[in-house]
């Protein structure tokens, strides 16, 4: 099956170097439009580091990051990123947190009431609307805070390992959640995590990053059709594959 | 009872607790009545904020239930009991302490001599595979080294009955993996009746003989599951999904706000 | 892309705005002084006094009044802590014992050490010991409080720990309970020292033969601002001395406080 999407994000020989600690070594690839890739690694070799070139908080040593053929840019480009935790400001309802981003770039109220309400009802949090942070349970507190994500059209949506806390079955639920999100709204979005049945239950292709320094170790393109079944046996090699492929312990 | 020895070590009979919330009574574990065989190790498996953690703490001696008895060894206990020893979930070092310091603290606080103390403890500390690591402080280790002084803490109080409250749950998917074939390995070599509570499905059936699968909270026995499978066991089995699925299928789920 | 070069010149940028607000000050210093000769020192003036009183000692070198006025506060303030992290420690952990004399303190805490200074002068004249009783009564109640607060703090998940490892409460308070409130503790012995010092001055320009509260004092009487400058400096240096001692012990005593 070929992919005719147009490239979206280029990163270019990226490197970071912390004084002589090399933690990125040359990193390369693109991701296109409205991707959804996932990046798997070793414990410490780097990730978050990763992420963070990725989304601009730190600036790398060498390389390049372009978003839509120009560099990378906070200001211009919209870039959303989730958190382990919850970030969601505790003074705003669940409605005024999702509409966070769009208010920031002032967005008509009408083009703003449409889509917070598209993304309310995607995800099913009518109920809750109205209510504040701490009176939500934290895995949806957490669905809120990806509603934000989504909701603002982002360039690029970085997620790092935002289920990690929640237990098994809350992650499959919130893992169709993303992928019926994704699907609806076309977006760009970067999926790290540990877990790597949720990678190739999620992922159109997994980057394995290498232990620290961190290098593209490999690339997998997982074809399989939606929705996956993780008891299905291609799956089920797929994953043992990228197992083997990270093994360090 | 399809457990080894047969022997029943513990009893739950009735245990139920509510606590105060704004003058109403808010039901956190409901009537719950199981037997726990000697050696066996046993999984709690149930959704997060089920009222797993509250059932443990009850069982440990740190909480008291509103109503129902605990009969270890067919003799009725109350509050903390020197056989029951637990592992938690935020691992709770003492930060003051080093790891020889941590890990002889329960035969410290028993008035054992420090030769003896010592050398007890230094057993479980290279049992773990923390050797070397005797003089070091809690921040200077990983999650993964801190919760295994956790365990060798336990371990070296001598427990009959070991409670561990999602030990593995902040440790990310790889140290997760390595501490359960860590646990199981500790555990074959050093038999002990052994609690496990986690809201991992694939935890359970990799680690439990017996999985008691909790509902929402109120916490319910909702199904009892006998693992067959044999170890070690292989999280990518065909059999091993199966029964994953099965599990999964009958597991609630919380939406609630 | 922040080069070594970039952090380089930021850095300087910041130290040169720091010390061109002290060279500002100075220059105030120097032109307020211009405005009012009398009543403001310049620091030429300021040096020559000191010198002046380095060769002329009023009542004593200038050390020994320093040196006094350290000794009482120290005193006073090692008492205190003695005590209080005892009296504070009953209080956070023994119902039993806040109910009895918990009362009775939060009764008397309320007056501030200058309101003590009469009756005390009447009770026990101005010689040393009225003088450490004063910081005494001052810095007790903060150590107290904040030991108090630690104690009471105490993360549950320790304790929990104590309890299923069969801790007694004698153990329970040696073993968990107080070394989990070291750092409340130490910030109220950082606070108590810092107020202490205060009150010694206090004490001293209210009653005293010596001592650079008594400096400042005979400095007002007699007209000698340049005097009073050089106590205030003296007392700021020794202020932030102490401060630096608290937290220096501080890091020897809690190893375990240095997270990455």
């Amino acid at each position: 099956m070929t992919d005719n999407r147009k490239v979206k994000v280029e990163v270019n020989n990226l490197t970071k170097k912390f004084g002589d600690l090399l933690v990125l070594d040359n990193i390369s690839f693109n991701i296109k439009e409205g991707e959804l890739l996932c990046v798997v690694g070793p414990t410490g070799c780097g990730k978050t580091t990763f992420l963070n070139l990725l989304s601009c908080l730190i600036e790398p040593t060498c390389g390049d990051l372009l978003i839509g053929g120009e560099p990378a840019n906070p200001r211009k480009h919209n870039l959303a990123f989730v958190f382990q935790e919850p970030s969601s400001f505790p003074w705003l309802t669940v409605e005024k947190n999702i509409g966070f981003g769009l208010d920031v770039k002032r967005w008509p109220a009408k083009k703003k009431k449409e889509r917070i309400n598209k993304i309310i009802s995607l995800m099913g949090l009518e109920q809750v609307r109205h209510l504040y942070p701490h009176q939500l349970s934290a895995s949806t507190d957490q669905r809120q805070v990806i509603g934000r994500a989504f909701a603002m059209n982002p360039d690029l949506l970085l997620m790092d390992e935002p289920y990690g806390q929640m237990d098994i079955k809350m992650r499959y639920y919130l893992e169709d959640e993303v992928v019926r999100l994704w699907k609806e709204l076309g977006t760009t979005v970067v999926f790290i995590t540990h877990n790597i049945e949720e990678a190739v239950y999620l992922a159109e292709r997994i980057l394995i990053l290498s232990n620290k320094p961190a290098r593209i170790k490999e690339e997998i393109i997982i074809d399989l059709p939606r929705p996956r079944g993780i008891a299905d046996p291609k799956l089920v090699e797929i994953r043992k594959y990228v197992t083997e492929q990270i093994k360090w312990w | 009872m399809s457990v080894e020895n047969g022997k029943i070590k513990l009893e739950l009979e009735n245990i139920s607790k509510s606590y105060k919330v704004k003058k109403k009574d808010f039901l956190v574990v409901d009537n719950i009545s199981l037997e726990v065989c000697k050696n066996e190790f046993l999984v709690l498996l149930g959704p997060g904020l089920s009222g797993k953690t509250v059932l443990l703490n009850i069982i440990a001696g740190i909480e008291e239930p509103s109503s129902g008895k605990i009969f270890l060894d067919g003799e009725q206990i109350y509050g903390t009991h020197r056989s029951i020893c637990m592992v938690f979930q935020k691992i709770g070092l003492l930060p003051w302490k080093t790891v020889m310091g941590n890990t002889e603290i329960g035969l410290k606080l028993s008035g054992v001599p420090k030769r003896i103390r010592r050398k007890t403890a230094q057993k479980f500390i290279e049992m773990v595979g923390l050797k070397g690591f005797e003089n070091a402080y809690p921040h200077q280790l990983s999650g993964g080294m801190k919760q295994r002084v956790g365990i060798a803490r336990a371990y070296t109080n001598n427990p009959d009955i070991l409670i561990l409250d999602e030990p593995f749950g902040q440790l990310d998917a790889q140290t997760r993996y390595s501490m359960q074939d860590e646990i199981l390995r500790i555990w074959e070599i050093q038999k002990k009746t052994i609690i496990f509570v986690t809201n991992n499905i694939e935890e359970a059936i990799y680690l439990g003989e017996r999985i008691i699968l909790f509902g929402k909270c109120p916490a319910k026995v909702k199904e009892v599951y006998d693992i067959k499978l044999q170890r070690p066991r292989n999280n990518m089995d065909p059999d091993f999904l199966k029964l994953r699925k099965l599990i999964s299928s009958n597991m609630d789920i919380d939406l609630g706000v | 892309m922040e080069t070594k070069k970039t952090r380089f010149i930021k850095k300087a940028f910041y130290l040169l705005l720091s010390l061109s607000s002290i060279a500002l000050l100075i220059i105030g210093w120097i032109f307020l002084a211009s405005r009012r000769p009398g009543l403001f020192p310049s620091p030429q003036e300021t040096w020559d006094r000191l010198i002046l009183f380095l060769e002329k000692p009023l009542r004593g070198p200038l050390y020994k009044h320093v040196w006094d006025s350290l000794r009482r506060v120290v005193i006073a303030v090692a008492a205190a802590c003695g005590l209080g992290v005892i009296f504070g420690t009953a209080l956070g952990w023994s119902r039993l014992f806040k109910s009895t004399f918990g009362t009775i303190f939060e009764i008397i805490r309320p007056i501030p050490p200058i309101a003590w200074v009469p009756l005390i002068t009447i009770w026990f004249g101005i010689g040393e010991f009225p003088k450490i009783l004063l910081v005494f009564i001052g810095t007790f109640a903060i150590v107290v409080i904040n030991t108090a607060a630690g104690v009471m703090m105490a993360e549950p998940l320790y304790l929990a720990v104590g309890k299923i490892f069969q801790a007694n409460n004698f153990q329970m308070i040696r073993e968990i309970v107080l070394p989990a409130s070291i750092p409340a503790i130490f910030a109220g012995i950082r606070t108590a020292l810092g107020v202490g010092w205060a009150i010694v001055l206090a004490a001293e320009m209210l009653g005293s033969i010596s001592g650079t509260g008594f400096l400042i004092a005979r400095g007002m009487q007699i007209g000698d601002t340049a005097l009073i400058f050089i106590c205030m400096f003296i007392i700021g240096i020794i202020g932030a001395l102490l401060s630096l001692f608290a937290s220096f012990i501080e890091r020897r005593v809690c190893p375990w406080r240095t997270e990455k």
